[in-house]
């Protein structure tokens, strides 16, 4: 069994002559150990999928799944719950909260998740693997952009969750650092035995991946 | 607590700025305050100190004491728990001295006002010509064995006592004997007392032209007084409410400022309580440092305050008065809480 799945996905924002239907019968899975990539212009919906596949927003049809466990039918309450166990998200633009050292970003997720997150010994072994382990006391603002979105990965490691959801991760990274990126997410699903589902339109991703989507017009195709 | 103890770590800058605006907005509510009720206190300290629960007056005095006169026949038979009071203005002078205006009161020695009379130095008034005077008296060089004139009288009158807080209407007592408030008055025959002041509060008079009041309706009579407490009660209150204004706008910006960083949270899934929790639990260490800097202000302010300037420290009231703050800025706090509870996850998505 897949440990995710996006099974008949439809959402439409608006009625009558504003009515945009944004996704038409999406479909989508994702394996443990599995880079998937999503990829499609700008307003193709691929952040709606994505908003969708993280339990941020609930579609007009079709279910969601994570690990057999259907959550577009739940309240907004045990999504969050569902969201802080099982989906780690990456964002575009790092989203570290500046006023938290790197060791804080993953004490606050200890406060309200006790249990079920990285060992100590597993979080060193994997700052240590993103290259991080000597920043652990430094603040956001004093790390650069690379630095942060490494952190952010780590971050959304760290509750141990079943898939991660990358958010355009390379949109603002030079060549080189677009290749480390994606040897970085392929070894996160690879090693961590995690579904790792990317949305960007950035093609210098592909050969990272184990699987290719293409969004165009709220159609998701399998490459 | 864990997000909020974190900011103010980090944000140093802006969360002490936060503080000390709230530790200004509490010491200029606790230096009014203890003003307005060093003043209030100034009116009424002698009847406090007292310790009566009625008072009877002339039916035509107007409930003003010094307008009161009791003849013998109004003031009846005693128990030990009633006194009688003759209050009137006098103008206190001694060569070498400040003029100063004061409230003479005359007291029988026997009865429970001159008995209970606490002293700072000196002892009781024993004799006629013999006065104890308000502590404030020292502030203009008297002293044990001054002797002072009452108005234009020639007799002189030896002060053989000190008493702390003793003031009428803001002017400092002058306590001496009964005949003397009847010389003062120029009342040879007839009146015996302004007042008959009484420690039973279910005592009443039933003579003719007498009226028994309740020391409360007595002190609110007092010429001024009503409208000066009245004042500063208004005062302190439009205070707390733009107080409340100030910090509730303050922590509104500050929490509006957070939003971006609590749609993040949300998208991981930390839930709304932990981010309302982290918006309250910062505005009650913001307010609650700011107190506590304000009440140390307060304390050394307490220290140094020339004894002239009529300020109270009351600890009680200014605790409410803390207490009030801390509940104004846990509204003030809890303004922006709907925005945080609708903070939209999605608006982090998609760049």
């Amino acid at each position: 069994m897949s440990s995710f799945s996006v099974k008949n996905v439809n959402q439409i924002f608006g009625t009558g002559t504003a009515k945009v239907h944004v996704l038409h019968d999406v479909n989508f899975e994702a394996e443990p150990g599995t880079l998937s990539l999503i990829m499609g212009p700008s307003g193709s919906g691929k952040s709606t999928f994505l908003t969708i596949a993280g339990g941020l927003l609930t579609p007009t049809s079709g279910e969601v799944t994570v690990n057999g466990e259907t959550y577009t039918d739940r309240t907004k309450k045990q999504r969050d719950a569902l969201r802080l166990d099982s989906i780690g998200f990456v964002l575009q633009a790092y989203h570290l909260l500046p006023y938290l050292t790197v060791a804080d970003q993953f004490k606050l997720v200890d406060k309200v998740k006790p249990n079920g997150n990285l060992s100590k010994a597993k979080l060193d072994e994997v700052l240590e693997t993103l290259g991080i382990e000597q920043l652990i006391n430094k603040y956001p603002g004093e790390l650069s952009g690379g630095q942060q979105q490494r952190v952010a990965i780590a971050r959304a490691l760290y509750p141990n969750p079943a898939i991660i959801l990358a958010d355009e991760p390379t949109a603002a990274l030079d060549g080189s650092r677009v290749k480390v990126v994606g040897e970085l997410l392929k070894s996160l699903a690879v090693k961590h035995h995690k579904a790792v589902v990317v949305v960007t339109h950035d093609a210098r991703l592909i050969e990272a991946a184990d699987h290719l989507y293409e969004m165009q017009d709220g159609y998701l195709t399998k490459k | 607590m864990f997000l909020a103890l974190k900011e103010i770590k980090k944000e140093k800058l802006r969360s002490g700025l936060i503080i000390a605006m709230i530790v200004l907005i509490s010491y200029l509510i606790f230096i009014l305050t203890s003003l307005a009720l060093g003043l209030a206190r100034q009116n009424t300290d002698a009847i406090n100190s007292w310790h009566v629960g009625r008072i009877t007056l002339n039916s035509s005095a107007n409930t003003d004491m010094r307008q009161s006169f009791l003849t013998a026949e109004q003031v009846g038979k005693l128990t030990k728990k009633e006194a009688l009071i003759g209050e009137t203005s006098v103008v206190a002078k001694a060569a070498g001295h400040k003029q100063l205006s004061a409230v003479f009161i005359g007291l029988d020695e026997t009865q429970f006002v001159a008995k209970n009379l606490v002293l700072e130095s000196g002892h009781q008034v024993k004799q006629a010509h013999q006065i104890v005077v308000d502590d404030s008296f020292k502030l203009e060089g008297y002293k044990l064995g001054s002797r002072i004139k009452l108005n234009d009288s020639q007799t002189r009158y030896t002060i053989v006592g000190f008493t702390k807080n003793a003031k009428l209407n803001i002017a400092p007592v002058v306590y001496g004997q009964l005949t003397t408030w009847q010389t003062l008055r120029g009342l040879t025959n007839g009146p015996v007392a302004s007042a008959i002041v009484s420690q039973n509060t279910h005592y009443k008079t039933t003579k003719q032209g007498a009226k028994t009041y309740s020391t409360a309706k007595v002190i609110e009579k007092l010429p001024g007084y009503q409208a000066q407490t009245t004042t500063f009660v208004m005062m302190i209150a439009f205070l707390m409410v733009i107080s409340l204004i100030i910090i509730a706008v303050f922590l509104y910006i500050l929490t509006m400022q957070k939003l971006p960083n609590y749609a993040v949270l949300r998208v991981q899934g930390i839930p709304s309580r932990v981010l309302v929790g982290a918006t309250v639990s910062q505005s009650v260490l913001l307010v609650v440092s700011g107190l506590v800097f304000g009440t140390i202000l307060t304390i050394i302010t307490a220290l140094v305050i020339p004894p002239a300037i009529p300020m109270a420290f009351d600890i009680p009231v200014l605790s409410a008065v803390g207490a009030g703050l801390l509940v104004m800025a846990l509204i003030g706090g809890l303004i922006p809480i709907k925005s945080v509870l609708s903070v939209d996850p999605v608006s982090v998505i998609g760049g």
